[in-house]
């Protein structure tokens, strides 16, 4: 049987590179999607066998309730009965791959599947340098002190007062504490 | 920072001092930053990592893979894991709650209009009773319309389970009435504006930050539904706490004194700034604020309780009423002896007693109470006196006694 794959990534560059790796490992991608689109409808339209999903998406918990409502819908990896599967699930843990695969897939075909896109998921990771989502934390923390440092530096502002500088300029402009310091760090205007 | 600290020598010492914890971007995720930014964890000889996860299915995947030791869970997830109805077949426990209420239902600008002109008499009660919703449902079925959308967060959440009792309550069917999805907190305010959801039950910041955002207007929180019901819980893997009883101990303590702080509001406006300047909760920080102080016009609905009125303590009977939940849907086909057994292994009021005597705590002494026969403060007798314990009404007045 041909597989038929549904990708859901917010990266099209990355997602595009899946698609071709995909294909080449002899998969037929249904559609690719992105969190915004709506994955209900995707997922009742195409019907796909398997979805490979960036595990940093928060939409993962929409599939997991259509893997519950009944056997059409692709179950998590976890899930598979399959000896090697923790490990396999592991490996795609650490490259930010999830997996969801209706249960009469071959195994063979789920591991080979899954390997393809991690490879694809790092191949793009050492290209770009982007971050896992444990370094996303990380990131948005440091952004965020060297912007305070930036302003204490600049305006002789206690660590405090700069903190309070980021929150006021962030109510104001309704964004997020790691976004204004984003703008600080990118513009080196910190004039209110 | 925080160095760990050589824990008291009346304590155990723990096993492992090294720790990565799980926790998802959400208000009550507080007692886990605050643990470990205040440094009680360090103070129990913890060195603590906290992963933020985007899903909860990637949450359970840390947990069941063991690449997380513990993490912030909600309250059926480690039933449902030890079941093996949620991802693979793996015995969870909880000795902690990290905090009571915190959710409220949303629906759509549009919604409201509708529902206002269906039955301003039910939309004038406080709280609001989904008894407008049957009607709009009456009318769009009379006028050939689809059936209206409401998302909650996972299968296995307090969200779920919390709206369809509202549901109910109000005469609408969740499973012939409506069509239920789930939509990951920080997508629901786009839905809600894009026209795909008409209504939700999430946790705050995202409830506060939607009706911020006027994506929707935020009608009845989950304390009007459940008073003081019980929202999201510590979790361990069962071998795990088997393996590290006494680091287990530790992270309990841990917890137990970072709750203890959140009681106070101006602590929960620190930990709003924790959260927001620490990189964990990337949201508005006033939001967040808001949200957690309980302030702001309109007040927002999805209070969290940290610790006062027993908060902490594993109450069997909450588990219960969850579980009672599933089976009133459907969604739970376990003979009873399974389940009780389940219970017994998945809520551990035993350990949590441990860690509270450490630190000379008090606790209730026994591990079921019934809900719904207290609307407002009551006493119940604790190990070392009596316990303020707060109201625990449910919507409807349903009484509920805590057992099958």
């Amino acid at each position: 049987m041909t597989v038929k794959v549904l990708i859901v990534d917010a990266r099209p560059e990355r997602s595009r590179a899946l698609e071709h790796a995909l294909r080449d490992a002899g998969f037929d991608v249904v559609t690719r999607a992105d969190e915004h689109d709506d994955l209900y409808a995707i997922m009742t339209r195409v019907k796909p066998d398997a979805v490979i999903i960036d595990a940093a998406l928060p939409s993962r918990d929409t599939l997991e309730h259509m893997g519950q409502l009944g056997r059409r819908f692709p179950k998590p990896m976890i899930m598979l009965a399959e000896e090697e599967t923790p490990d396999l699930t592991r490996e795609a843990t650490s490259a930010g791959v999830s997996a969801y695969v209706v249960e009469d897939v071959q195994p063979a075909l789920v591991r080979s599947m899954v390997n393809v896109a991690i490879a694809s998921f790092e191949a793009h990771r050492a290209l770009k340098g982007e971050l896992t989502k444990t370094q996303t934390t990380l990131s948005q923390r440091r952004t965020i002190e060297r912007a305070k440092s930036q302003l204490m530096e600049m305006h002789a502002f206690s660590e405090d007062a700069a903190y309070q500088w980021l929150r006021k300029r962030a109510m104001n402009r309704r964004l997020t504490i790691h976004e204004v310091a984003q703008a600080v760090l990118a513009s080196d205007d910190v004039e209110s | 920072m925080n160095e760990p600290q050589t824990p008291r020598s009346e304590w155990p010492l723990p096993e492992r001092d090294t720790l990565t914890l799980g926790m998802l971007p959400l208000n009550d995720a507080a007692p886990l930053v605050v643990a470990l930014e205040r440094g009680f964890f360090a103070t129990h000889g913890l060195d603590v990592s906290l992963h933020v996860e985007s899903s909860w299915a990637g949450l359970r995947d840390g947990m069941q893979l063991g690449l997380l030791d513990g993490a912030q869970m909600l309250p059926l997830m480690p039933l449902a894991s030890t079941l093996g109805l949620d991802g693979r077949s793996t015995p969870m426990l909880s000795a902690l709650t990290l905090n009571l209420g915190g959710n409220a239902i949303t629906v759509s600008n549009a919604l409201y209009a509708s529902m206002q002109a269906a039955d301003p008499e039910a939309m004038a009660q406080s709280p609001i009773s989904a008894r407008a919703l049957a009607a709009v449902v009456r009318q769009r079925r009379a006028a050939g319309e689809s059936a209206l959308r409401f998302a909650s967060v996972y299968p296995f959440s307090s969200h779920r389970y919390q709206l369809r009792y509202w549901l109910a309550e109000g005469g609408v069917d969740p499973d012939r009435d409506l069509e239920l999805r789930v939509v990951p907190p920080p997508l629901v305010a786009e839905q809600l504006e894009a026209g795909w959801l008409d209504g939700y039950c999430v946790g705050e910041p995202w409830n506060t930050l939607a009706a911020r955002r006027e994506s929707g207007r935020v009608l009845i929180g989950s304390h009007a539904i459940w008073q003081h019901g019980q929202e999201k819980v510590f979790a361990v893997r069962e071998a795990w706490a088997d393996a590290y009883p006494a680091t287990h101990r530790a992270v309990l303590r841990a917890l137990l004194e970072a709750c203890a702080w959140l009681d106070g509001s101006a602590q929960r406006v620190e930990a709003a700034r924790l959260m927001c300047e620490k990189g964990y909760l990337d949201v508005p920080p006033t939001v967040v604020e808001e949200s957690m102080a309980g302030e702001g016009t309109p007040a927002p609905h999805g209070v969290s309780v940290f610790h006062r009125h027993a908060a902490n303590f594993p109450w069997r009977s909450h588990l219960r009423w969850y579980t009672e939940q599933m089976r009133r849907w459907e969604h739970l086909d376990v003979a009873e002896p399974v389940l009780e057994d389940c219970l017994t292994r998945c809520v551990r009021p035993d350990l949590f007693r441990e860690a509270a005597d450490d630190l000379g705590f008090n606790y209730p002494l026994v591990d079921v109470k019934s809900e719904g026969e207290h609307a407002s403060q009551w006493a119940l007798e604790g190990r070392r006196g009596d316990i303020a314990m707060g109201g625990d009404q449910l919507l409807g007045g349903v009484r509920f006694t805590g057992r099958g």
